[in-house]
């Protein structure tokens, strides 16, 4: 399986825009979605992700993947929120009666909770778009680059880019692990309860743990054997230039991001 | 007479944490333009000493180091590792970890980078190595993509790009197949010979010691046991079973021949060296 953050070649006009362009986007759309208090503002920001994700002309089947991965969380907000967020306006009324101490009220499903719900869900499937958008459609070393040029020391960009390398590699590792608990017999991650699942994971995760921590050892050795950190003036062979479709899309972005939290406050 | 290019003078070293010494008193020299062999069994002491070799240790493992390794002329506890990476260029067992960048070009190129050299130059560089270990055209491809040989070149190129005058192949070809095995140490004989490059290799495995190397250092339980020429060390057939280090195939039937009164003329190493014995001993035969 492709990871969700891994690069995907392109040559969409969202492959093609400068990394610093694309950064300056993921922060504003980040801190957008976590101002919107509106369901329809979330809605309509969701929307453009979405219309943005077709222009970057990434595949679906990924889309997919992750909102299958986000609907568990989804329905567990949305048991919380209804039980607990405090409306006004029921629409089950408590089972226990409101006069009865501590627990009086509880199974009441409000509106106001309903709303609550939809809005942290819509906000939460915006958010798993943003950052995908830029990595699925930029290769790491020139978002690394990027990021160096925005200012970040570039020991800092490239432990990012080096995490962001490893994902892969570490769910192929998972997999071995699996593979071999497999083969002696183990089938909780088939067949298991969840509180079996849930004891089944520190056997996972130990030997995952210490083969990461071995394999940071190995690439620190051999980052070290190749002068990493040799130079205060590194050099790149590859180069970013902001182009004026950059200036537009960094400029397109600003202003959305202002005109979604002016609507946020202008609009009742 | 030369100075060695690479000097081991009584060294000791252990790790952090630890009281065993993974060296100990190790004296020996390495010339230039020699392809040497470092033999020995597993935990034997070979990848320290090779990290010995650019500094990493003590640089980067810490640990406590006793004596004095010097690379050309250099004491690598006072040289930088970075400054090292340009003596020294280092190949280690496992493709996955050295190479961490998502195109061949980038893998070559991240060592120059790192020095601040010109994408010129860099870019110069990187064709060379690329052409050298036969991987041109293969600049855009992703190094997760390559076979395991292709990974262990990319890694002697991506060493290489650092124009070093050392290159230390730690175990390089342990998880090749023979077909991947012969297309690395091809190369890295040719950069012997063709390039007069210092090559050092450690190893379990003595069929590649005797195809390849001029001299072999034999390390046990962090100690030098002995040292010599491929076929001196693989004459003495009870040192190596000391070590639980195979000989090649050819020499453990040599010594079976000699043990029963059979020598062959010249004690062999490699096939053909036996192939040679075993027809002058048929032709000394008289015919039936």
């Amino acid at each position: 399986m492709s990871p969700m953050i891994q690069y995907v070649p392109g040559d969409s006009f969202f492959h093609r825009l400068d990394p610093r362009a694309k950064i300056v986007f993921m922060l504003l759309m980040t801190t957008i979605v976590f101002v919107i208090q509106r369901i329809w503002i979330a809605a309509a920001v969701w929307l453009s992700l979405l219309a943005l994700w077709r222009v970057a002309r990434l595949p679906f089947s990924t889309l997919k993947q992750m909102s299958k991965a986000l609907l568990g969380i989804t329905l567990f907000l949305f048991v919380v929120q209804a039980l607990f967020y405090p409306g006004q306006t029921s629409l089950i009324y408590p089972i226990i009666p409101e006069t009865v101490p501590i627990i009086g009220g509880v199974g009441r499903i409000t509106l106001e909770g309903i709303l609550f719900a939809v809005l942290i869900a819509l906000r939460l499937f915006a958010m798993v778009l943003i950052l995908p958008l830029v990595s699925l459609t930029t290769p790491v070393q020139l978002l690394a680059l990027g990021l160096v040029r925005l200012g970040l020391p570039y020991s800092l960009t490239y432990a990012m880019t080096t995490a962001i390398n490893l994902i892969p590699v570490l769910q192929d590792e998972a997999n071995v692990i699996v593979d071999a608990q497999r083969l002696r017999a183990m089938q909780v991650f088939e067949k298991g309860r969840f509180w079996e699942k849930l004891r089944a994971y520190p056997p996972l995760v130990t030997p995952l743990v210490i083969g990461a921590m071995r394999r940071a050892q190995l690439i620190a050795v051999a980052m070290d054997s190749r002068a990493f950190g040799a130079s205060k003036h590194r050099t790149y062979i590859q180069d970013i230039r902001m182009r004026l479709s950059d200036w537009v899309f960094m400029g397109a972005t600003v202003l959305y991001a202002a005109l979604v939290v002016a609507a946020g406050w202008l609009i009742p | 007479m030369q100075e060695p290019l690479i000097a081991f003078r009584q060294v000791s070293y252990r790790y952090p944490r630890t009281r065993h010494y993974a060296l100990k008193r190790l004296e020996f020299g390495i010339r230039r333009g020699e392809f040497v062999a470092i033999l020995g069994e597993n935990g034997a002491g070979k990848s320290t000493l090779c990290q010995m070799l650019n500094g990493v240790i003590p640089h980067t493992r810490g640990g406590r180091l006793r004596g004095r390794v010097l690379v050309d002329g250099l004491d690598t506890r006072q040289g930088e590792v970075a400054q090292l990476a340009q003596k020294v260029g280092i190949v280690l067992d496992d493709p996955e970890t050295q190479l961490f960048t998502t195109s061949v070009l980038n893998e070559v190129a991240f060592g120059p980078e790192n020095l601040g050299i010109e994408p010129d130059e860099i870019l110069r560089r990187a064709r060379w190595a690329l052409d050298v270990v036969r991987l041109g055209g293969y600049e855009d491809h992703p190094p997760s993509a390559l076979s395991g040989g292709q990974k262990q070149r990319l890694a002697i190129a991506a060493a290489l790009a650092m124009m070093p005058d050392i290159l230390v192949l730690d175990e390089a070809t342990s998880q090749l197949d023979p077909v991947g095995t012969v297309e690395v140490l091809s190369i890295v004989q040719k950069l012997n010979h063709n390039q007069a490059m210092t090559i050092i290799m450690a190893t379990d495995k003595g069929e590649q010691v005797a195809r390849f190397c001029d001299r072999v250092l034999v390390l046990h339980r962090g100690e030098l046991l002995a040292e010599g020429t491929p076929r001196q060390v693989f004459a003495d057939q009870d040192l190596l079973a000391r070590i639980t280090i195979r000989s090649p195939q050819v020499s453990q039937l040599a010594a079976y021949l000699q043990r029963h009164g059979r020598p062959l003329p010249e004690f062999p190493i490699t096939l053909d060296e036996a192939r040679r014995g075993i027809e002058q001993i048929v032709g000394e035969q008289p015919e039936a």
